[in-house]
């Protein structure tokens, strides 16, 4: 499903922000991207939505090879992909509705459809009765919510969150990351980049460990490696 | 290929200017200050050459008679100048006509006799071509019994010299207003796709093409030409009245080309700036967010 073979990317200040990675992660994965700061997982992360190419090796994402990928193909290919946020990224001035129908909208997806669609996406992320509320009136958990609703709307092959609880209390994070493994029971692959080992340790599922560009780790069912 | 619906994006525009009304409001009151200042300019400069045309188009030399030549001779002087080239109309003004009018247009010889008489018998010459007023000019001087030509040569070539250099300022002002108006309504826009860059950002991050983006800016933009191009005609039209009423009480002598005649090119020339300037500022303004 996804494949890096020694990806290296370099920044053109001269900073190598990975150092030539070797992974892959099959469809249907459940992976923990884990890693102090500057270790490489942002670039990782954004190597993976295509905002930079890689400086050398091979990174392909299912059909796409992304070094190969003009921008113009870009968008048809994040249509593949289901992103969050930690600052979930939501349309301030659009409704919890009409932020989760707007990835629809995108994708050209009949209005009927997106009428029919958007309330069952709100109610696998627990948002029954919040359609019309704005995300300035719910909670960050539920904001984090509605983003991942957003991100299952076009029901992608692979969800990315960057740091999903990072901006929610320790209760919500757990409801989050439970929801997270619930869509990567639907046969989603699920990639997570965090920094909280309690939540790592707690789900013991595939962990990825970074540490200046490389990878030091990688282990099914592991912990969250302090010492890096 | 999935069909788009043009009614959302047309609904999304008008949601855009809703949300953003501050910028909207600022982006209309800007263009549309500007098209009443270059169009006002415009009109200026249109009824002074209607003025400079008028005054120039008054093709007339007067040609003037020996004091003592006999009917005979002027009547085949009159012949002559009437064979000549560039010639519409010659006029025949005997002394005692030339006296009369004299006197009724200058008091302080309303006590001349026929007998003092000074003016000889002239000929009034409406010519048809400017251009060639000069060889007609040559011709006339040279021709037996006459003693002067009147003609208005210098100051047709002033006129002239005077458009001219009206129609250069003219052209600087439009540059200099063309140019300092599109970086003002650029900024503008910008300064309202800079307020929602992070609405652009999330449009990228879930698959939107640059066209999806665009698209509601772009309509957007025509939008607020549209209603700032409508509004500039109004306060246009009112300006223009508001002068015309005033000159033509105050200074009969300057005429004015009707706005009626003008409505038409005012309006659609306003609406293709502000609709051409909404366009390309929507567009300059969302290149550097829609680079991947």
């Amino acid at each position: 499903m996804i494949d890096f073979v020694n990806v290296k990317k370099a920044y053109p200040n001269g900073t190598i922000a990975l150092g030539g990675i070797n992974l892959h992660i099959d469809e249907g994965e459940f992976v923990f991207v884990c890693g102090p700061s500057g270790a490489g997982k942002s670039t990782m992360m954004k190597l993976l939505l295509r905002e930079e190419r890689i400086t050398s090796g091979k990174l392909t994402v299912g059909k796409y090879d992304l070094q190969k990928l003009s921008n113009f193909r870009v968008p048809y290919y994040r249509r593949e992909l289901g992103v969050v946020f930690q600052d979930f990224r939501l349309f301030p001035k659009k409704t919890v509705f009409e932020n989760v129908a707007f990835a629809m909208e995108v994708v050209g997806t009949p209005r009927k459809m997106i009428v029919r669609r958007v309330p069952a996406i709100l109610n696998t992320v627990n948002l029954n009765g919040k359609q019309n509320s704005f995300p300035n009136e719910i909670s960050g958990g539920e904001q984090q919510r509605v983003a991942l609703a957003r991100a299952l709307a076009n029901n992608p092959k692979v969800i990315i969150a960057d740091e999903p609880t990072g901006n929610i209390d320790p209760r919500l994070s757990l409801e989050i990351m439970s929801l997270l493994i619930k869509i990567n029971k639907l046969g989603k692959t699920v990639i997570v980049v965090t920094h909280e080992k309690d939540l790592v340790d707690y789900y013991k599922q595939r962990v990825v460990m970074l540490n200046k560009g490389l990878i030091t780790e990688d282990r099914i069912g592991g912990m969250y490696c302090a010492e890096v | 290929m999935r069909r788009y619906n043009p009614f959302y994006f047309i609904g999304q525009a008008f949601e855009g200017l809703w949300r953003n009304g501050v910028m909207s409001f600022a982006s209309i009151a800007v263009l549309m200050s500007l098209l009443v200042v270059t169009g006002g300019f415009t009109l200026l400069v249109a009824n002074i050459n209607k003025n400079l045309d008028e005054f120039n188009s008054i093709k007339q030399i007067v040609v003037f008679c020996e004091q003592d030549a006999t009917d005979e001779e002027i009547a085949v002087l009159g012949d002559t100048i009437g064979k000549l080239d560039n010639i519409e109309k010659v006029q025949h003004v005997t002394k005692k006509e030339g006296l009369e009018k004299m006197k009724a247009e200058y008091e302080a010889y309303s006590d001349v006799s026929e007998e003092d008489n000074p003016l000889p018998d002239s000929f009034v010459i409406t010519y048809i071509d400017n251009e060639k007023v000069s060889d007609l000019d040559y011709q006339l001087k040279n021709l037996d019994g006459v003693v002067k030509v009147n003609n208005r040569l210098d100051l047709a070539t002033k006129i002239e010299s005077f458009k001219r250099g009206v129609m250069l300022v003219f052209a600087w002002f439009l540059v200099i207003l063309g140019v300092v108006s599109f970086f003002i309504i650029m900024n503008t826009i910008k300064l309202s796709v800079f307020s929602r860059r992070n609405e652009i950002s999330i449009m990228q991050y879930v698959g939107a093409t640059g066209w999806f983006i665009s698209l509601p800016y772009i309509i957007e933009g025509i939008i607020i030409g549209i209603i700032a191009s409508v509004a500039a005609y109004f306060i246009e039209w009112y300006i223009y009245f508001y002068i015309e009423e005033m000159v033509h009480s105050n200074l009969q002598f300057i005429s004015f080309i009707p706005f009626t005649e003008l409505k038409g090119t005012v309006l659609l020339g306003f609406i293709a700036i502000g609709i051409g300037a909404g366009i390309i500022g929507s567009l300059v303004s969302l290149a550097r967010y829609l680079r991947q």
